[in-house]
């Protein structure tokens, strides 16, 4: 294939994702299940939790210096407390981040979010949440049946294979991969470097793109994986990258951007600098820390 | 990836003042302070100021114009006695401050040297810059980071007094004022006097004095000019009632003072006398140094006693806007931008803000608000380099990133026409994806976008060659009140 | 030795004394993970009973890795009083187990017989105990440890200040320390987890924390939880240095595994006593946590329980000024719900204990276990019964660096208001000049870091 018609097909998966992505904020409105209680279609205004950053010390000697404090860290202090214990407001919002947390962990990514995305769905060999928490080997073996799907579906011999794996937050992977593949794809696009067709991996762990990469012969993989959630935020993402991975590679040789969600890298500036991070691996041969030695 | 070592970063600051000139060179660690698996982030983590010039007296010529060839001859004795070539110097600034600055030879000098002494040295003259940049030299910035505190810091030289505001470490307000000790110039041997600088004669007016070139002046009379002059800095820090005086001596607009002021801070060469003052100064002494400053700076310390003021020491006096401008002036950019190597260094680009509450998510809005921001600055037939300011921290989905983009495009599509290099400033950390995403739309164009700095309308921005393996570039930004993300 | 043992009309024969201790054990993930658990009920019962009439000698005799294999086993063996063993080789672990819990055996008897115990001994007795068991021997023994205060005095529980922070920011470190600070938090220590592990990152933190430390002349001790090795960089380079810190685990490959060996550890000990800022005599902080050798894979087909005694074995060696053990920090492939942190919990500081060990609790669990907060209390509640020296204090129980759940500022303070249990007595005096504490209880000043600026 040559260049000019490489460079067509990334537009247009571009243009898609741009679309169905348009598309997918529509259809998220709609499909809120009804029989519970997410939306009582009264007009009257919600209960909210309180801010993350309200000073809940009562009478405090130095309001001023809380207050700069504060914004030095995220974590849960001048809180306040009643006795001993913690205000009912700072409680709700620990109750309601680790809820997210869990939520995070044990739901599935959406079919929805994948149809969206133009990916196709395999799976490791682990069969339900309980056994891929339990069992990490698990998680970094496809089935068979993935296997002969993703030969099918796929495409060899690109140089660069992103797959996206749900890991222990599904919310991550719904809230940033519509940013930062595309972006990531751009960016590949701009240096000429071609991507074979993404795919979504349920319950992976990183090591799953060492079956990947030999299956499909390409020179790079881009792993978007879900981090296990914080209380900060259940909606970090990492991208794991190796050069050629396989049964040989170990943590050592990856490369990895961490910390990927709208309040710490965002996606879209993600994308972007994963890519000048891929055309540095293709060019140098190297990832990890062999990638990092270099000059 | 991001290299690990950090890079240092020599720099230079001069001020030409004055009375004196000095110099100081620095060491500035410039670091990635992100964590290993984060994107990295660049800072200046450490400022290192390793040599310090003599105090010279400022060399002025017959025509009372800043003597250019012996300010030449006396940066160049001091870079031979540093041991330091231009060549090697990455970066710092000159300033010329108070009466110099009025000079009229003072702009053309100052680029001059910006020019001669490194790469990406940056030249500020007047303006309420220095006042930030001495109050960060003293410490004063400092302190109010420390001490959660108001921080006011006047920096007393020889022909005016820079007065900066700092709370928590940012400055937020400045002033200028001609106040200083070189205002009237006497001779120590005969007590006469040798020069009386344009606003002397208002405080003297002020005092229904008359002096003139050759008075013999007595040590009474010069108390009444330092008492009166003392009153007028406290006037203007907002600690006594304002007089007319004040109003015809501030050179700026006066400090809005809706803020209450913690603690004070005098740095400058009258600052050394404020915080040893001496009792029973005679005349000799006052007139040591052929002026008034020794007695100004006792009157001062006499007045904020009586006033009850709290006086903070500084770390450093006379230094405190040679050390400001060496060591705290440059910024870095952050680090996942997008820039054309070969455009760099900018110098003096002025900076248009087209949107004043958020960008409109709209291609054909932000394109019109973007050429109108542009014709406020330069008639059509007349462009030349702009940065394009992108305030707020919105977040932006790839379609965002998208329609921005065009839109850009769009609206500067006249500095195209020119082959002028398109230069983005974002506060947002998404530099890199608006430059990738311009440069997919049009893979000929000249892109410096850079994020993670704030910008105001007015402001002028120097940007260096990208440093730490291309990650980074250097930045100043001249502004009035400025602020941006230094790691102190 | 007999491993055979019935049932009702099951009859159960265990492969070794590995086997029969793995079996023994109460159900966690772990152990099932590297399929060394019961398969049933009734076999986990089945090896508890095989358990209970094995005597101490049969333990003594077939030590779970090799003597020549293993540095751990040698450093085990190495320490044992002879005299003591012989003494009591013929008990059986249920013999233990009832002198244990006596009614005569105070504190005393239990260190003294516990310089004839190995480890495993001790992880055998542990496997024979419920929960309350385990906290009513817990509480006769409360082994006090002196660096520049002391702690695990009677009547007192003390807390490390745990203030991380996700990019190693110093004034984000210092606020929250001082927020702890204002909730009588960081008697135990000022410790910082580092997100960058080198010594001028070590340097910069810790220079932090001294300097607070002085300002308000805290009498406390502090320390920067980097790998053993940076620490030592930072001794030799003059950083006034208290505690020096480590994890550590049960087995040699384990410790290859965390980049350290008996010699690095010995080297720091003698280190941070000939170089250190502290007073001393102990001057070691160990971390500690069941499942530690399973996610490294040198686990040597051992069981957890058995390979976190060993590990106690190790800390014992070293005099330590406080061992903390956070098994709840591992994740889901070693324990998988609150009943198994909680159950760990008790095991472990039991099992410190009996060691003679300086022993601290972080009853904590991560967002990806099937645990909640409801969890951590009732873990640090009866942890805190069973007569624990120190718990961790984390604003809001929420550490925003290691993204895991442990003890809050505030459960600091509520569980000496609960149990009324005092600060240590330096740091009750500092917290009383401060106005933050009055007789045992926080004032309207408490939990408020503001009162120091």
């Amino acid at each position: 294939m040559d260049k000019k018609t490489e460079d067509l097909i990334i537009e247009s998966v571009i243009r898609q994702l741009m679309e169905t992505q348009a598309q997918s904020a529509e259809n998220n409105f709609r499909a809120g299940p009804e029989s519970n209680s997410r939306d009582s279609g009264s007009s009257s205004e919600p209960n909210t939790l309180e801010p993350m950053d309200v000073i809940g010390v009562e009478n405090p000697h130095n309001l001023e210096a809380l207050k700069v404090m504060r914004k030095t860290s995220p974590a849960r202090i001048f809180m306040g407390r009643c006795g001993a214990r913690q205000k009912t407001a700072s409680y709700l919002n620990y109750m309601a981040d680790h809820a997210a947390a869990i939520d995070a962990v044990l739901m599935d990514v959406s079919e929805q979010f994948i149809a969206d995305n133009d990916l196709f769905k395999v799976k490791t060999v682990v069969k339900d949440k309980d056994e891929y928490l339990m069992r990490p080997d698990l998680g970094r073996k496809l089935s068979q049946e993935s296997k002969d799907e993703i030969l099918q579906k796929g495409e060899k011999g690109k140089q660069v294979q992103i797959i996206v794996v749900d890991g222990l937050s599904s919310t991550s992977i719904e809230a940033n991969v519509a940013d930062a593949m595309p972006a990531l794809i751009q960016g590949l696009g701009t240096y000429g470097i071609t991507v074979g067709r993404p795919f979504f991996i349920k319950y992976g762990r990183v090591a799953i793109m060492d079956e990947v990469a030999p299956l499909l012969d390409c020179d790079v993989v881009v792993e978007f994986i879900g981090e296990r959630p914080g209380l900060i935020t259940a909606e970090s993402m990492s991208a794991y990258m190796a050069y050629r991975p396989d049964h040989n590679t170990n943590e050592s040789n990856r490369t990895v951007v961490s910390n990927i969600h709208r309040n710490g890298t965002p996606p879209t500036e993600a994308g972007a600098h994963l890519a000048t991070l891929v055309k540095k691996m293709i060019d140098n041969k190297a990832s990890g820390i062999k990638l990092a030695a270099l000059p | 990836m991001a290299t690990q070592s950090p890079q240092i970063l020599q720099s230079v600051g001069i001020d030409i003042g004055t009375s004196t000139t000095q110099l100081v060179f620095s060491r500035l660690t410039l670091k990635n302070i992100a964590p290993g698996s984060l994107v990295p982030r660049f800072a200046i983590t450490d400022k290192d100021v390793y040599y310090k010039s003599e105090i010279h007296t400022t060399p002025i010529d017959t025509r009372n114009r800043l003597d250019i060839d012996k300010i030449f001859d006396l940066i160049q004795a001091e870079f031979d006695g540093a041991g330091i070539s231009p060549n090697d110097v990455d970066t710092g600034a000159v300033i010329i401050t108070g009466e110099t600055a009025r000079k009229e030879n003072a702009r053309s000098i100052s680029a001059r040297v910006a020019k001669f002494s490194g790469k990406f040295v940056v030249a500020t003259a007047g303006g309420k810059l220095e006042a930030i940049i001495a109050g960060k030299g003293s410490g004063a910035a400092d302190l109010s980071r420390r001490e959660f505190s108001i921080v006011a810091n006047a920096d007393i030289g020889g022909g005016t007094s820079n007065i900066g505001v700092f709370k928590n470490g940012k400055a937020i307000d400045s002033c200028c004022v001609n106040v200083g000790g070189r205002m009237l110039q006497i001779d120590k041997a005969s007590s006469r006097i040798t020069d009386i600088s344009e606003p002397m004669r208002l405080v003297l007016s002020d005092l229904n004095l008359e002096l003139r070139k050759g008075d013999r002046i007595s040590l009474d009379v010069l108390r009444r000019i330092c008492q009166r002059m003392s009153a007028v800095i406290l006037e203007c820090l907002g600690m006594i009632d304002p007089s007319a005086l004040a109003t015809q001596l501030l050179v700026t607009a006066p400090l809005r003072l809706n803020y209450k002021t913690d603690s004070f801070m005098m740095s400058g060469g009258v600052a050394d006398h404020v915080y040893s003052p001496r009792p029973n100064m005679t005349l000799e002494e006052a007139t040591q140094y052929n002026d008034m400053g020794p007695l100004l700076g006792n009157e001062l310390a006499n007045l904020c006693r009586t006033e009850k003021i709290p006086l903070v020491k500084p770390l450093e006096t006379i230094r405190a806007t040679v050390i400001g401008a060496g060591a705290q002036t440059v910024d870095v950019s952050g680090s996942t931008i997008l820039v054309d190597e070969k455009l760099l260094p900018f110098k003096d680009i002025p900076v248009a803000i087209p949107f004043v509450d958020g960008i409109p998510m709209d291609e054909a809005t932000i394109a019109r608000q973007v050429a109108q921001s542009i014709t406020s600055f330069y008639e059509s037939d007349a462009l030349e380099k702009i940065a394009i300011g992108l305030l707020g921290e919105q977040h932006f989905s790839f379609t965002d990133i998208q329609v921005l983009a065009r839109g850009l495009l769009k609206g500067l599509e006249p500095l195209v026409r020119k082959t002028l290099p398109l230069i983005i400033v974002l506060e947002s950390d998404v530099g890199k994806v608006l430059g990738q995403t311009m440069r997919a739309l049009d893979s000929q164009l000249n892109i410096v976008c850079l994020d993670q700095l704030v910008v105001a309308e007015g402001d002028y921005i120097d940007i260096g060659k990208p440093l730490a393996g291309g990650t980074v570039v250097p930045v100043v930004i001249k502004s009035l009140v400025f602020e941006t993300k230094q790691v102190e | 030795m007999n491993l055979r043992s019935q049932i009702k009309d099951q009859i159960f024969t265990f492969k070794s004394l590995r086997d029969l201790l793995a079996k023994a054990n109460e159900e966690k993930s772990g152990d099932a993970l590297v399929g060394l658990a019961a398969e049933t009920a009734t076999e986990r019962v089945a090896a508890k009973l095989c358990l209970a009439n094995l005597q101490l000698k049969d333990i003594y005799e077939n030590p779970v890795i090799p003597y020549e294999n293993d540095e751990v086993t040698r450093l085990i063996y190495d320490d044992i009083n002879t005299t003591i063993y012989n003494s009591i080789s013929h008990w059986t672990v249920s013999e233990l187990r009832e002198y244990i819990l006596g009614s005569k055996s105070r504190q005393n008897d239990l260190l003294h017989i516990s310089r004839g115990l190995t480890s495993e001994m001790i992880a055998a007795v542990a496997k024979l105990m419920s929960s309350m068991d385990l906290v009513y021997a817990c509480k006769k023994i409360k082994v006090a440890a002196h660096c520049n205060t002391t702690i695990g005095l009677p009547g007192t529980l003390s807390f490390r200040n745990q203030s991380n922070h996700p990019t190693d920011n110093i004034d984000g470190i210092i606020a929250a320390t001082k927020d702890g600070l204002s909730f009588g938090c960081g008697d135990a220590v000022l410790g910082i987890n580092p997100v960058e592990d080198n010594v001028e990152n070590y340097e910069r933190i810790m220079r932090a924390l001294i300097d607070l430390k002085e300002r308000y002349e805290i009498p406390t001790q502090c320390t920067v939880l980097a790998h053993v090795s940076t620490q030592m960089q930072a001794l030799k380079k003059g950083i006034p240095v208290d505690l020096v810190f480590q994890s550590v685990a049960g087995t040699e490959s384990a410790h290859k595994g965390f980049g350290i060996d008996k010699a690095m550890l010995t080297e720091a000990h003698e280190m941070a006593l000939k170089l250190g800022a502290a007073t001393g005599p102990n001057v070691m902080y160990f971390e500690t946590g069941q499942g530690s050798e399973v996610s490294v894979d040198c686990h040597h087909g051992v069981d957890m329980v058995t390979l976190e005694a060993r590990t106690y074995g190790v800390a014992r060696h070293f005099n330590p000024f406080m061992v903390n053990n956070v098994s709840g920090f591992i994740g889901p492939e070693t324990i998988f719900t609150g009943k198994e942190v909680i159950r760990a919990d008790l095991e472990d500081l039991f099992m410190g204990k009996l060691h003679g060990l300086p022993m601290g609790i972080a009853p904590c669990h991560t967002n990806h276990m099937k645990a909640d907060r409801d969890d951590q209390e009732i873990g640090t509640m009866l942890a805190a019964m069973a007569g624990a020296n120190f718990f961790m204090g984390i604003g809001g129980g929420d550490d925003c660096m290691l993204s895991y759940q442990d003890t809050s500022f505030h459960d600091d303070a509520s569980i000496r208001e609960i149990l009324g249990l005092r600060p240590a007595p330096e740091f009750e005096k500092w917290l009383e000049k401060w106005g933050i504490m009055e007789d045992g209880k926080l004032t309207d000043r408490g939990g408020d870091a503001s009162i120091f600026d």
